[in-house]
């Protein structure tokens, strides 16, 4: 059987779509009957997932500056903001809190203009530093500031209900006491896939290309005529609105903020949901966010020994896939497709330039490199 | 004469580009041999290869009658075998002395360490003046120096030289190619020089080889290949 | 103002040894080690543990007190540098190494330093490790020097003796270890190895032996810092990442990979974290000191990332 190159993207295309579609009956439909099945003891998930959808968001956001070729180890910074700002408009000012969260992605995005003018030139490790110190002064903020409270316990009521501006007509009841989780839950995983559609409707957009070369060769994208200062502020900023949003939903859903909501652990703990999921898929972050969040949340019986458990898992998992969680699809590929099929796969790559170079970019280290090139081509001949 | 260098039938891969298609060359104790190409040609393959800082996929590399492929760079360097990489490669924020003793490394004796040392020196003024200045700061001839006297530290017996002429002022060519000429003659070194520079080279050499991509093209004396109408075309024209 | 340099002084030898070691396994292997801080409570309560097994001794030999403290510190110092070395080893050889190997991202490692500090930051707290209790050892000498009446301030000048014997130590650790750097072959090989991995092999340096060593010393020398500390104030099982941190951030002020930035950080950030906490004072801002220190230090970061001596090796 012939391949043709669109042959397989169209699968992809199939495969993906059927994989969203099955993604959402789950969350929507099937979670909730799952846990319908015996609420007393299951209805805690509902806080657990959409404690995880948020998160996967802000790694979401972690993830795009990983695509533009930076270790962002401060998206905390912006959760925490960004859980503050709304916090601070529903208390302070009176704000819906549906608009709050709103404001408050568009004021960390706007911070993150000012931020990112002049870290963004910085790249790798100082890049990820100075990241990590930001996370730390934003800590600091929050506990000297008045309008914060000092970071001690900062009260939120549940969410108003939202109209349609200038009617009665309500788009969104108001949270009750009791309804909160489960409201909360709908609306966390609406906005995880809304994030991650847009993300990956961003990756494989014009921009998402332009950003994908910036990764590889900055030198190379500014001599081709892109104004790489300004990609970079507009994929950061979009990182940021994201990081915000997720953390007012964060906080909102805790009904409780304070300053150890979002400290440098979480920035952390961002990088290495998008490392465990893997760094060449959209879906990466949200994979790595479930699988290390879950785990941890179902690591809770062990008690002393949850986190000496949690790092060995990590550990091993590193030995395992040190190249994340979704590295299992390319070895799958790799198993499934047939030898034969294979090599056209491959022939074809070679033959487009921006793949090959992103193959030898990927394998900086000579010897891996070569060890897996003598067989793929001995294949060919 | 023995063969000091054995390279047969050598394979060697990049990912996918096939950087070296089945290439067989060999050098005899106490010779000079250029390896000419142009760009991409693979010569500089041909050095990683030996050297043991990429593996081979086939083929087979003796050294002094010792397979060596297959080995650590860092235990075939004992054995007589010392590289100076392309692009120099000096450690730049070490001093020049630090420089020097780094090419020392895989050796004990302080005695016999001090006369290599004096030896270098002596081939390589320049150095002694620049001797504790950091090894980064100083111009691109003195760097070749440098590391040419840093591979005549561990005392080898054959010395491999990748480009030693790039980017360098042309007076100052002349006074390299003048010092590999001499450490081969004086110290009994075998050299494996690798050169874009063909005229230098073919000059400098007692036999060459051509190489274009992946294999090798022409191969004989110097003297005739410096002649033969191929080479002239191909490698010499517009050259200095 | 003479007791404030001092103590920034003497905060900033501590700290210039903490970003020593992380600085060395940065330069050698590029990896961020998030378990440097855990390395360092790991010497700081192994140190006091050793102490407390074997001062008796000392006292049961009917030396004076002050004799038997330091002589069995430095047993437990010892012991500590030997200690963390061997557990930096074995984190190399068993887990960086082969992961480093495996994976196609350098990043990939800050995923496995970082599983590392949580394992520490487990392990270290459990019951039969060394529980969840802050310990510190009591001052090795008794006494303290002063001045009543110094040239710059009205309040007297006091440096208790212990201070000064650990001062002295850590600067003694700091010169042993930049001089066997500079002056020793396994010390030039890594220097080497930081700066040309390649050329390094070329010279014959075996790439595996060295960053495993490099990696130990990191480890010892955090250990050995810990070891120091803990006679001077009271450290945790848990107190590990905030250290970790704070290392990070001399680094970077010195210039990552730089061994003498590593030190200039060090005593920056010691000086700085001595010096505005006193210059806000008068104006009741003392509490914002942190604050202020962590953003200056950003915005110079942001300006300046290669730091104070913005090249990798010194
Ligand atoms: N690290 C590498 N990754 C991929 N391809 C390489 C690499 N190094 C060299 N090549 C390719 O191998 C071929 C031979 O390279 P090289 O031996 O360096 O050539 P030369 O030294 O003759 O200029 C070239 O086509 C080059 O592009
Ligand atoms: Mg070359």
């Amino acid at each position: 059987m012939k391949v043709k190159p669109h042959t397989e993207s169209g699968l992809k295309t199939w495969v993906g779509l059927a994989a969203l579609v099955l993604a959402m009956g789950l969350f929507y439909f099937g979670i909730p009957a799952l846990i319908a099945q015996n609420p007393e003891v299951y209805s805690r998930y509902y806080t657990t997932l959409s404690g995880i959808a948020l998160l996967s968001m802000a790694s979401a956001g972690v993830w795009l500056t990983f695509y533009i070729g930076r270790i962002n180890i401060g998206q905390g910074v912006f959760c925490l903001f960004g859980a503050y700002i709304s916090g601070i408009l529903v208390v302070n000012y009176g704000m819906n809190f549906w608009y709050s969260a709103i404001w408050a992605g568009v004021i960390c995005s706007l911070l993150s203009f000012l931020i990112g003018l002049p870290i963004l030139r910085l790249r790798g490790v100082y890049f990820a530093m100075v990241t990590l110190i930001s996370t730390q002064v934003a800590t600091l903020v929050v506990q000297n500031l008045a309008i914060t409270k000092q970071g001690r316990s900062f009260a939120l009521p549940p969410p108003a209900a939202l109209t349609l501006p200038g009617t009665d007509i309500v788009v969104i009841p108001a949270f009750t006491l009791e309804g909160a989780a489960v409201g909360f839950y709908f609306a966390a995983i609406t906005l995880m896939i809304l994030t991650f559609l847009g993300l990956y409707r961003l990756v494989n957009s014009r921009i998402g290309q332009l950003c994908k070369s910036l990764q590889q060769n900055e030198e190379l994208a500014s001599s081709l005529g892109v104004n790489i200062v300004w990609l970079r502020l507009v994929a950061y900023a979009i990182s940021c609105f994201v990081g915000g949003v997720a953390g007012a939903f964060y906080g909102a859903q805790q009904a409780n903020l304070n300053v150890s909501l979002f400290t440098v652990q979480d920035s952390v703990n961002f990088l290495l949901y998008c490392f465990m999921g893997g760094l060449n898929y959209v879906v990466g972050p949200l994979i790595g966010t479930i699988t290390l969040r879950l785990g941890w949340d179902q690591l809770s019986p062990t008690g002393e020994y949850q986190l000496a458990i949690y790092a060995l898992a990590l550990i091993i998992l590193m030995f395992i896939l040190p190249n994340g969680l979704m590295s299992l699809v390319e070895e799958g590929k790799k198993w499934f497709i047939r030898p034969n099929h294979r090599q056209k796969l491959q022939s074809m790559s070679a033959q487009k330039p921006v793949k090959t170079v992103a193959k030898s970019a990927a394998k900086k280290r000579p010897k891996t490199a070569a060890k897996t090139a003598p067989k793929s081509n001995k294949g060919r001949k | 004469m023995t063969r000091i260098l054995d390279f047969s039938n050598v394979e060697l891969y990049y990912d996918h580009v096939h950087a070296l298609r089945g290439v067989s060359i060999h050098v005899e104790q106490g010779e000079t041999v250029a390896l000419i190409g142009a760009n991409g040609a693979g010569k500089s393959s041909i050095l990683r290869a030996i050297t043991g800082i990429r593996p081979i996929t086939s083929g087979e590399i003796n050294y002094n009658g010792k397979r060596i492929n297959g080995m650590k760079a860092c235990d075939i360097v004992p054995l007589g075998l010392s590289m100076v990489p392309e692009g120099r490669r000096v450690f730049p924020f070490m001093s020049v002395r630090d420089n020097l003793m780094m090419g020392a490394f895989t050796r004990h004796s302080k005695k016999e360490i001090r006369e290599t040392l004096d030896m270098v020196l002596g081939r390589f003024p320049r150095l002694k003046e620049r001797y504790h200045q950091p090894a980064g700061t100083m111009s691109g001839g003195e760097q070749q120096m440098l590391v040419i006297g840093r591979a005549l530290m561990s005392r080898p017996k054959m010395l491999l030289l990748d480009e030693p002429s790039l980017g360098i002022a042309p007076k100052l060519i002349q006074d390299i190619a003048r010092s590999i000429v001499a450490i081969n003659r004086d110290e009994k070194v075998s050299v494996l020089l690798v050169e874009q520079n063909s005229r230098m080279a073919l000059k400098i050499s007692h036999r060459a080889y051509a190489l274009t991509t992946g294999t090798i093209a022409l191969s004989g004396k110097s003297a005739d290949l410096a002649k033969d109408e191929r080479v002239q075309k191909l490698y010499l024209g517009g050259e200095v | 103002m003479e007791q404030v340099i001092a103590n920034g002084l003497f905060t900033g030898a501590q700290y210039a040894l903490i970003a020593l070691g992380l600085t060395l396994i940065f330069g050698l292997m590029n990896v961020l080690n998030f378990a440097h801080g855990q390395m360092f409570v790991l010497g700081a309560l192994f140190a006091y543990t050793i102490f407390n097994h074997i001062v008796e001794l000392g006292w049961f030999l009917g030396m004076t007190p002050w004799l038997a403290n330091i002589l069995t510190f430095m047993v437990a110092l010892v012991a500590t540098l030997v200690f963390l070395a061997f557990v930096g080893a074995l984190f190399e050889r068993f887990l960086f190494r082969t992961v480093i190997k495996r994976s196609s991202r350098d990043e990939s490692t800050m995923l496995l330093a970082a599983a590392t500090a949580f394992l520490l930051d487990a392990l270290l707290p459990m019951k039969h490790v060394f529980g969840e209790l802050s310990h510190s050892l009591p001052a090795l000498i008794e006494g303290s020097f002063s001045i009543e009446q110094p040239w710059f301030s009205d309040t007297p000048f006091y440096m208790p003796y212990s201070k000064v014997f650990i001062g002295g130590l850590a600067l003694f650790l700091i010169a042993g270890f930049m001089a066997f750097m500079q002056y020793t072959k396994p010390g030039r090989a890594m220097r080497a190895l930081a700066q040309d991995k390649i050329a390094a092999q070329l010279m014959g340096v075996h790439v595996d032996r060295f960053t495993m060593l490099g990696f130990a010393l990191g480890a010892m020398l955090a250990g050995g810092i810990g070891a120091l500390i803990v006679t001077i104030t009271n450290i945790g099982p848990t107190a590990g990442s905030s250290f970790s941190i704070k290392a990070f951030i001399m680094v970077m002020i010195g210039g990552a990979g730089v061994v003498g930035g590593a030190i200039a950080g060090g005593f920056v950030l010691g000086m700085m974290e001595s010096i505005v906490p006193t210059l806000l004072a008068p104006y009741d801002l003392a509490n914002l000191s942190d604050l202020i220190i962590f953003a200056a230090l950003m915005i110079f970061l942001s300006f300046r990332p290669q730091g104070l001596m913005g090249k990798p090796w010194g």
